[in-house]
C-alpha cells in the first residue's frame, strides 16, 4: 500500500492486537498511582490514546535507565540478547523527533551496538499532537506538533478515525497484510486533517525561537554572570536531564553479585551532578554549578546545531514541568530572547 | 563499502566489548606507578597519542594512554598510577593475568607537521607517559627531524619515571633537562618548574614545535609562556585527559566546549583550544 490511509478507530484495537502477536506492544497506560506512562500492554483497551502530551518520554525503551551490558564470571563474558521486537504506540511528534536525534548521536562513526540493536527492532506508531501542554514549544523547532518526515507511521486523530501516514520501510512493514482495515482518504479526510493540525497549532501557549537565542550566545551577548544566575537556582537534581528525550549521557558500573561474577551495566547519568567530570588527581573541569548549567545549554543550543544542524532540544517542555528552580529551557530561552 | 569504512575507522561491531590480552610483565616504577606490558592483539596497530580503555571485570574501565610505540616496542605498554578503584585493581594484576583492552582510541599527535623541524617536548609527572610514545617514534626516525629536546619535571627524585629511556634518549642525542620541584638531598640535576627552563634548550622557539603533557595547570602555563616567547600557537600541541566511561564519544563525561576529548582528542593544538575557550590565558 502506498500513500496516505484512513483507519477507523473501531479497527485500531484489532490492528494493535495483531501486531502484538509478533512484538511487545508499548503504549501509554494508566499506572496504579494514576499517572500515565509508557508500559508493556496486556489489555489493549487499557491504552490511553488521547493522553496528555507531557507524559514521560519512551526513551528508556531504546536507552534503558539501567542496561545490562555484560555478565561476567570465571567462565567468561556474555552479552544479554536485546533483539526483542517492539511496537511503540502513541509516541508524540516531539519524542519521535528526539529518536531521530538519538539515531544521529548513537550512530555515526562509532555505532553504539546496544542502541542500534534495540532501534532496529523497534517500530513506532506516532500520534500527531492535538493537545499541546502549556509547557510545549515544539512548534518553534519544527519537531512537532505533526511531522513531515522521520516517523514510521503517523496517526492524526480525526474524531472517529485516524489519518494514517506511512513514513518508512518499517512503517510499511507494520501495515502489510491489513488492507482490509485501511482505506484510501477522501477529500473530507484531508480537510479534517488540515483542521486538526491548524487547531492544534493555535493552542500553543509558548512561542520560542531557539535560533534567536543561539545567535545571541554566538554574538557574545550572554555573559557568564547570566549562567551564574541560572546556577543559583539549580538544585542539581538532574531532573531536566532524566526527563529530556535527547539527553544520552551514561555511567558504566561493574556490579559484583558474588566475589567472582557480576554485571557490567550502564545507567543514565546527568551532567548536572557534581562528580560528573571529576578526575583522578582532583582535576575537576566542571566543578562549579554555573559551568555545568552553561555546559548543558551550550551543548543543546550551540554544539548540536554545529555538529548536526539541529538543536539538541525538541521543545517537549518536560524540563519546564520537572525543574523546581524554574531554569528550564523555555524559561531560560525566553529570558535570553528578551534580553537586550 | 560503507561498512568497510566504518570498520576501518570505528568499531568492529561491538563497541564496548574489551579484548582480553595477556599480561607479560608488571614492573614497579615508583611507589604508586607500575608499567604493565600486555601482549599485543593481532590487529592492534596504533599511533603515538592514542589511548585505550583498560578494563578489569568487576572493577570497571579507565582510559590509559599507550606509552609504547608501534614499531619500536613489541608489547603494548601502559604506565599506570594507582589513584582509584580501577587503577588499584589494575595494580593487583600479575604476569600471566588477562587484561581487557579496548582501542586504540582517539586521535594521534600530528607529528608530520613537524617534519624536518626542531622539537621541544615538555612533560610533567606521569604526563611523560603519552609523550614517551612520540619521543621514541621521533628518535627512531631522527634524521627526519631537526634537533630534539625534552624538559621533564617531577615533584621529587623518587617520582622520576622512565629513567632508562631518559638515558637512552640522551645517548641518541636528545637534549635532556630533568627537573624537580624543590631541592632534595643527593639530587644533582635541575630544580624548579618546567616553565623556568623553556628557551634554555637548543631549540629555536620561533620555528620549533612543542608537544606538551602534564598536569592541567602546567600545560596551561607552558602553552602561555611559549606563546609569549614567540612560538606560533599552531606549533603548540598538547594531549588532555578527562573522566571517561566509553572512550568513543557516547557517555558524555569528557565533553568540553563542544568537543569530546576521547574522539576529537585527546591531542589538541593550542590554536583550537584557544578558539574553543578552554585554557583561557
Amino acid at each position: 500500500m502506498k500513500g496516505d490511509l484512513v483507519l477507523s478507530k473501531a479497527h485500531l484495537s484489532y490492528w494493535l492486537r495483531q501486531l502484538r502477536k509478533e512484538a511487545d506492544l508499548i503504549a501509554p497506560l494508566r499506572s496504579m498511582a494514576g499517572d500515565i506512562v509508557f508500559s508493556s500492554v496486556e489489555n489493549i483497551h487499557d491504552i490511553v490514546a488521547d493522553c496528555p502530551a507531557n507524559l514521560p518520554s519512551p526513551k528508556e525503551f531504546l536507552f534503558p535507565q539501567m542496561d545490562e551490558m555484560y555478565r561476567f564470571s570465571p567462565k567468561g563474558v556474555e552479552r544479554p540478547a536485546k533483539n526483542q521486537k517492539r511496537v511503540i504506540f502513541g509516541i508524540r511528534s516531539c519524542d519521535m523527533s528526539a529518536v531521530g536525534l538519538m539515531d544521529t548521536f548513537y550512530g555515526g562513526r562509532y555505532e553504539d551496538d546496544f542502541y542500534v540493536e534495540r532501534r532496529k527492532n523497534t517500530f513506532f506508531i506516532s500520534i500527531a499532537c492535538n493537545r499541546p501542554d502549556p509547557s510545549c514549544f515544539c512548534i518553534g523547532l519544527g519537531t512537532g506538533p505533526f511531522l513531515k518526515e522521520g516517523f514510521d507511521i503517523q496517526l492524526t486523530d480525526l474524531g472517529d478515525r485516524y489519518m494514517v501516514q506511512v513514513g518508512s520501510t518499517k512503517g510499511r512493514q507494520i501495515i502489510k497484510g491489513f488492507d482490509h482495515i485501511f482505506r484510501r482518504p477522501k477529500k473530507a479526510d484531508y480537510d479534517d486533517q488540515y483542521e486538526a493540525n491548524l487547531s492544534c497549532q493555535s493552542k500553543f501557549e509558548k512561542r520560542i525561537t531557539l535560533e534567536n537565542v543561539r545567535q545571541k550566545i554566538l554574538a557574545g551577548e550572554v555573559p557568564d554572570s547570566f549562567w551564574e544566575g541560572v546556577a543559583s537556582r539549580c538544585f542539581q537534581c538532574g531532573g531536566c536531564v532524566y526527563q529530556c528525550p535527547v539527553c544520552t549521557c551514561f555511567n558504566v558500573v561493574d556490579w559484583k553479585e558474588t566475589a567472582e561474577k557480576g554485571v557490567r551495566m550502564r545507567t543514565w547519568d546527568a551532567c548536572m551532578f557534581k562528580g560528573f567530570t571529576k578526575m583522578a588527581g582532583n582535576v575537576w573541569p566542571a566543578e562549579k554549578v554555573a559551568t555545568r548549567t552553561k555546559r548543558w545549554y551550550s551543548h543543546k543550543l550551540l554544539h548540536w546545531p554545529e555538529q548536526s544542524g539541529k538543536f539538541g532540544c525538541v521543545g517537549c517542555g518536560r524540563c519546564g514541568v520537572t525543574c523546581p528552580g524554574k531554569i528550564d529551557m523555555a524559561t531560560v530561552a525566553t529570558r535570553l530572547e528578551k534580553k537586550d | 563499502m560503507k561498512d568497510t569504512a566504518k570498520k576501518k575507522n570505528g568499531n568492529r561491531g561491538e563497541l564496548y566489548t574489551p579484548v582480553m590480552a595477556r599480561i607479560l610483565d608488571v614492573a614497579d616504577m615508583t611507589s604508586d606507578v607500575k608499567l604493565i606490558k600486555v601482549e599485543r592483539p593481532k590487529d592492534f596497530s596504533y599511533s603515538p597519542g592514542q589511548f585505550l580503555m583498560a578494563s578489569v571485570w568487576g572493577a570497571g574501565e579507565v582510559p590509559i594512554s599507550i606509552t609504547s610505540t608501534d614499531g619500536v616496542h613489541k608489547e603494548i605498554e601502559l604506565c599506570i598510577r594507582k589513584v582509584g578503584l580501577v587503577t588499584s585493581a589494575l595494580h593487583n594484576l600479575k604476569r600471566g593475568d588477562l587484561l581487557g583492552i579496548r582501542g586504540p582510541l582517539g586521535n594521534r599527535f600530528p607529528i608530520e607537521t613537524a617534519l624536518a623541524k626542531d622539537i621541544l617536548f615538555v612533560a610533567g609527572g606521569i604526563g611523560l607517559a603519552p609523550l614517551r610514545s612520540l619521543v621514541n617514534f621521533v628518535l627512531a626516525r631522527k634524521s627526519d627531524f631537526g634537533r630534539v629536546a625534552i624538559i621533564y619535571g617531577s615533584r621529587n627524585p623518587s617520582e622520576v619515571l622512565f629513567k632508562d629511556d631518559l638515558r637512552n634518549w640522551a645517548e641518541k642525542g636528545m637534549d635532556i633537562t630533568v627537573t624537580i620541584d624543590r631541592k632534595a638531598e643527593g639530587w644533582k640535576q635541575h630544580v624548579g618548574l618546567v616553565t623556568e627552563f623553556l628557551g634554555k634548550q637548543n631549540i629555536p622557539i620561533k620555528e620549533g614545535y612543542s608537544f606538551i603533557c602534564g598536569p592541567h595547570i602546567m600545560i596551561k602555563n607552558v602553552m602561555r609562556d611559549l606563546t609569549l616567547m614567540g612560538m606560533p600557537t599552531a606549533h603548540i600541541i598538547t594531549t588532555l585527559e578527562a573522566h571517561m566511561k566509553c572512550g568513543v564519544g557516547k557517555c558524555g563525561h569528557c565533553y568540553m566546549d563542544g568537543k569530546y576529548i576521547c574522539t576529537d582528542g585527546p591531542v589538541f593544538g593550542y590554536t583550537a583550544l584557544k578558539k574553543s575557550g578552554a585554557f583561557k590565558t
